[in-house]
């Protein structure tokens, strides 16, 4: 028996920077049960209802160790009742929570669910906090590009798929200019959730606490006058004569998205409005030095998987991990790159890991709904060498 | 006895290049400072301050020791914050050369003042005099010059200027802080135009300016001829004209054509090619340009009768620079003076009108030659100073040869040698004393206590250090000597301290002497270097003739040396560092109970760079210190990259940042103190009850840890910032600290790692590519990266 998902709410924190952002000082805990307790109060759906909360991270330790689903769920004051469960698949965290998520209320175990994902990039640091790797991979060369930082990884995609480097600054450019045109519309503030943040400081003349509090609403990374001339003067950040350079790779960033899904009985039971489906997910390897590559097997596993082709998908959100593999994917495939990233990507709005596939199913849903169309799909490369995509209908 | 002077806080009044520059020095020493200027017309009130620090690390070299300097830097400006300057003891005013401006900020600033509070104004053309007579009263006997030379943190002179109106008191208290608080080089100079250093610098370069012309020498021979060869600057004249910036050079030259009339005044004219190259805007390194230019195609020199720039390919006559060579100044200035080539004419020309203008400013602008010395060693860095030249040319002799010059026209000025040339028949240096105008005789040297500090000061001609040595041991490698208090001293006597077999064997030795005879033992040189290192063209020679052989002797020497005879000997030592402190010479520091260190030390393991690790001990040493951190792995991986890096440390402070420090190691400022702080700490510990430590265990990352920093490296090689022999160096050296292929968290003892350094310093060093480094750096001075 496989049961319809629908999703009811969907949305995101704004995106900001790591260490200079809004959020910088911000658990990502808190932050996540803040974005929880607010989407589930406009979903719907009731609380006790919820069958499961399912969060992506890419490195769930420190603040945002503990299970941080289960402690965001009782944070944002979901009843005791409701388990919490975190998921790590890097970069597709996010979108492989909502894939259970999605599972298991197919398959009848539950009629409602939580899914999400979360990373606080300013927090813990990529690698985490004590990086450490198996001297097994370096018994054989074989493994060595589980060693490789992402960086190389983009050098080797860019190198073997001739992606130049005007061409990568270029790409760079456009996520720019289309995400602060979709800005200055106000179009990611329909995904958007605002958030409460507080600080407290010691005031020293009078001993006192200063407590301040602000509300964060809107994405932090854009850099609306970026040009080509520009990116051009930055230096190879990986390799000697490289072409990969912190203007055409994506941003490190803190922030969170979250969804609310239930199967089609739940939805007609409580008179729900829908945003759209789930369809289903995909995931598949690569050898771990190209991982950038890994959407080219993902997308076409689940577009053969869902019996479409790719000119029935309107929407495409390709996480921009740098512009190097996303244009080696875009070539690779035939992408029209008029449905990809149409409101820009992470090199202008940010890579928050474990949190991006939600954040962009966030902006596929609101995006397809905004512009009447289908389909959409959400899809990302992943670190040691893997691809993941999932597909989105508005109806 | 003079009473302490405090110095809490410092303001600098004055944000400028100059004035931020010295108030980093300050902040270097640990003194807190306050640096003034303008409210900003708009933004953040202090924002010129705060540009002013933010630029400071830009500058080239650095003024800043180490980061931990800006936290005792601050901002402020005349119009808010005044009333801080009641917590500042030295008030240092640097604002732009205009009397009027300076009066009217000394007469804001005075009520302000705390009535201890030195007032000095780091003027460097204006008259002091004029100044005191022109700031209120009650500033009047707190008040003197203080001339900073730039760049103040490595130009060692600074020169005080006391008004007639000075307290002594005040001059001895300021100079006694420069000296050893600052770690400066003092000398009083007379308020005349430009005071010394500069004035006598200035009139030497329009000397050789006005002589190239009528010699027709051009301007690269020139520079040829007066820089190395003469014990002087590499940038010899023109290139330090380039450097200085040439406006800057003219601007000091117009002080003189103004103001001093003292027979030379024909010399105090910029030449027309010089006037016009500086309205062009070439006014040297600052604009690319000046009277050198480099071009594609090479370095380029101007040509006054050509009017343009042309290559810089003439070269000095061989014959004279024969003469340079020559041993004494006296075969020198003979040979100089009787040759009738146009080079040696032409320097003939400028030391005889340096000469005779040095001997008739004597009394005016100071009262001693020994003074004058100083200035031009200290502000200028000459290796003599003009004085001592021509006493060793032959003291009448030279004067007897000015002389007829003079009366034969061939001079700047017509004025005759002042008399008390022709009463001193040896010089002005005999036997430790040296002439003073005011009293007109040779007297002994008074100087005050600070310089007591100092047990080997700066010595002029003739001149010799007070401390007895009695000479302990002595090979042909090392002198082992104690002054009578039973702390020895040991020193190298190698070129630049270089380790060789007779040093190792030598410091083997001595080690054994001093348990026997001496309480403590510190290590530190005469020479301005601690040691560069191995003796590469030695080891580097017995390597390729006996290979592996050959390397083990040389590391397992050290380790039985180094790494344990002096780390565990039964007395306490003390390394006294000031200057290079590289690879092995790193290493012996590292194996020091303590260290007591100039803050103008620098200190690496740089062994990566030759194709090596650090093989006495170093690496073991790091390993051992990080497991010894707070935060072991971090401290590891820093290490580590020092290592791998081959990094130096620019300033003792950053050596403590970096590792090779301890924070219990001491620094100090002046150069010349370090001996007796190294001193005084060995002795402590002698008195202390010092027991040599025990062997540790040692924790270390094991195969975990290495394959860890492998992945590092693995990125590096696949983006091709490091080369295959770099990645193989590498991973050598993170084996070693790692403590070899074993399980994370093993505990090993310190010659389980001194083993591993040995087995993977051997398969480095008998390694192909090793060899060509060091080959080129034998044969270049500069690592090659193969």
């Amino acid at each position: 028996m496989t049961r319809e998902v629908y999703i009811v709410a969907a949305k995101r924190s704004a995106l900001t920077k790591a260490k200079k952002g809004s959020f910088a000082n911000t658990r990502p805990d808190d932050l996540l049960a803040q974005l929880m307790q607010k989407t589930v109060a406009s979903s719907g759906v009731m609380p006790e209802d919820i069958g499961d909360v399912i969060i992506g991270c890419a490195f769930p330790e420190a603040e945002q160790g503990l299970n941080v689903a289960r402690v965001a769920a009782q944070l944002a004051g979901l009843p005791d009742s409701v388990p919490g469960m975190t998921i790590n698949r890097y970069c597709s965290s996010g979108l492989n929570a909502i894939a259970i998520a999605a599972n298991r209320i197919q398959t009848g175990e539950i009629e409602v669910a939580i899914a999400g994902g979360v990373e606080s990039m300013s927090m813990i640091p990529m690698g985490g906090n004590d990086f450490s790797v198996s001297p097994a991979v370096f018994q054989n060369d074989k493994h060595i590009g589980l060693a490789y930082g992402m960086g190389i990884t983009a050098e080797k995609v860019a190198e073997q798929w001739q992606v130049s480097r005007q061409a990568q600054d270029e790409f760079a450019t456009a996520s720019n200019r289309k995400a602060d045109a979709a800005q200055k519309a106000g179009f990611f503030a329909e995904e958007i959730t605002p958030i409460e943040i507080s600080r407290k400081k010691a005031n020293e003349k009078s001993g006192e606490i200063i407590s301040t509090t602000k509300i964060v609403d809107s994405d932090e990374g854009i850099r609306a006058d970026t040009t080509p001339e520009g990116l051009a003067k930055l230096k190879p950040a990986f390799a000697a004569a490289g072409s990969v350079t912190p203007g055409n790779s994506s941003q490190m960033t803190d922030g969170a998205g979250v969804l609310v899904l239930v199967s089609g009985e739940y939805l007609k039971q409580h008179g729900l409005k829908a945003l759209g489906k789930f369809h289903g997910f995909a995931v598949s390897g690569v050898a771990a030095e190209i991982m950038g590559i890994g959407p080219i097997k993902a997308i076409p596993q689940l577009i053969k998987q869902q019996n479409l082709t790719l000119k029935d998908i309107d929407w495409i959100e390709l996480n921009e991990a740098f512009a190097a593999q996303s244009l080696a994917v875009i070539n690779e495939l035939d992408l029209d790159s008029g449905k990809v990233n149409p409101y820009g990507g992470a090199i202008a709005l940010g890579h928050p890991l474990g949190a991006t596939g939600a954040v962009l199913a966030v902006r596929v849903l609101h995006g397809l709904r905004r512009t009447q169309k289908k389909y959409g799909i959400v899809s990302m490369c992943i670190g040691a060498g893997m691809g993941a995509a999932g597909l989105f209908e508005v109806c | 006895m003079s009473e302490n002077l405090f110095i809490r806080k410092v303001a600098i009044l004055g944000a400028g290049v100059m004035g931020a520059q010295i108030g980093a020095h300050f902040a270097n020493a640990g003194v807190p400072v306050i640096l003034f200027d303008l409210k900003a017309k708009d933004g953040a009130a202090n924002a010129i301050g705060d540009k002013a620090l933010a630029n400071l690390t830009k500058l080239k070299p650095n003024p800043v020791a180490s980061a931990k300097s800006f936290a005792y830097l601050s901002v402020a400006n005349y119009d808010d914050n005044l009333d801080l300057l009641a917590q500042c003891d030295l008030i240092i005013e640097a604002i732009a050369e205009r009397m009027d401006w300076k009066v009217d900020l000394f007469y804001k600033i005075a009520p302000y003042l705390n009535p201890h509070a030195i007032i000095a104004t780091n003027t460097s053309g204006l008259s002091v005099e004029e100044l005191a007579n022109s700031v209120p009263e009650s500033l009047h006997s707190h008040f003197c010059g203080i001339h900073f030379f730039n760049p103040p943190r490595y130009m060692p002179l600074v020169e005080l200027i006391p008004s007639s109106k000075t307290d002594q008191a005040v001059l001895t208290a300021l100079e006694t802080f420069l000296v050893s608080g600052l770690g400066k080089s003092v000398i009083e100079a007379k308020d005349t135009p430009n005071f010394v250093a500069n004035r006598i610098g200035v009139f030497s370069m329009m000397a050789v300016l006005e002589y190239a012309e009528k010699f027709n020498i051009p301007f690269e021979v020139v520079d040829q001829l007066t820089g190395k060869n003469l014990g002087r600057a590499k940038s010899a004249t023109f290139r330090t004209a380039d450097v200085v910036g040439l406006d800057t050079f003219a601007h000091v030259v117009e002080t003189m054509t103004a103001k001093c009339k003292d027979g030379f005044e024909s010399s105090y004219l910029i030449p027309e090619w010089l006037d016009k190259l500086i309205k062009a805007g070439a006014l040297g390194q600052k604009t690319k340009a000046g009277i050198f230019r480099k071009d594609k195609d090479g370095i380029k020199v101007i040509d006054i009768a050509l009017g343009d720039y042309r290559p810089a390919d003439k070269k000095a006559d061989p014959d004279v620079l024969a003469i340079l060579q020559k041993k004494s100044w006296a075969e020198k200035m003979a040979a100089l003076h009787d040759s009738t080539h146009q080079e040696a004419q032409f320097l003939w020309a400028t030391f005889r009108d340096l000469f005779h203008y040095c001997a008739v400013l004597i009394g005016e602008i100071t009262d001693t030659p020994r003074d004058m010395d100083l200035a031009l060693r200290w502000g200028f860095g000459w290796k003599e100073g003009p004085f001592e030249i021509w006493q060793q040319a032959g003291w009448l002799q030279l004067a007897q040869w000015i002389k007829e010059d003079i009366a034969a026209g061939k001079t700047i000025s017509q004025k005759p040698l002042p008399a008390w040339v022709f009463k001193l028949s040896d010089g002005v240096y005999v036997a430790g004393k040296h002439y003073d105008h005011s009293v007109e005789k040779l007297v002994e040297l008074d100087l005050l206590p600070v310089y007591n500090r100092q047990l080997f000061p700066e010595l002029l001609l003739n001149e010799r250090i007070k401390i007895e040595q009695h000479t302990l041991y002595e090979n042909a490698g090392v002198k082992l000597w104690h002054s009578g208090d039973n702390i020895g001293v040991l020193s190298f006597k190698s070129k630049m301290c270089a380790i060789g077999m007779e040093v190792l064997t030598g410091l083997d030795e001595a080690i054994s002497v001093a348990e026997k005879q001496c309480q403590a033992l510190v290590i530190w040189q005469e020479k301005d270097v601690f040691s560069v290192g191995a003796n590469l063209e030695e080891f580097g020679f017995s390597i390729m003739m006996n290979g592996a052989q050959a390397v083990q002797e040389i590391i397992s020497a050290g380790h039985r040396i180094i790494a344990n005879k002096l780390r565990y000997s039964q007395i306490p030592v003390v390394a006294g560092v000031r200057g290079y402190t590289f690879g092995g010479g790193c290493e012996i520091m590292l194996h020091c109970d303590a260290v007591v260190a100039a803050l103008e030390s620098y200190i690496g393991l740089v062994e990566a760079g030759v194709g090596l690790l650090p093989g006495w001990g170093g690496s073991t040493e790091m390993a051992v210190r990080a497991a010894a951190a707070q935060d072991p792995w971090t401290d590891l991986t820093k290490r580590y990259q020092n290592l791998a890096m081959a990094k130096v440390a620019t300033s003792a402070y950053e050596a403590q940042e970096m590792g090779f420090l301890r924070e219990s190691d001491t620094i100090v400022m002046n150069t010349r103190e370090v001996l007796l702080i190294a001193k005084e700490r060995a002795k402590f510990m002698a008195q202390s009850g010092y027991r040599p430590p025990i062997k540790p265990k040692v924790k270390v990352f094991g195969e975990q840890g290495i394959a860890t920093i492998n992945a590092l490296l693995a990125n590096m090689i696949a983006g091709k910032q490091i080369s295959e022999h770099d990645l193989w160096i590498a991973k050598n050296i993170a084996e070693v600290m790692c403590g070899g292929l074993i399980d994370k968290n093993s505990i090993v003892s310190e010659d389980w790692l001194l083993n591993l350094e040995l087995n993977k310093f051997t398969e480095l060093a008998i390694s192909e590519k090793t060899a060509d480094r060091i080959q080129h750096m034998l044969s270049t001075g500069k690592p090659l990266r193969n």
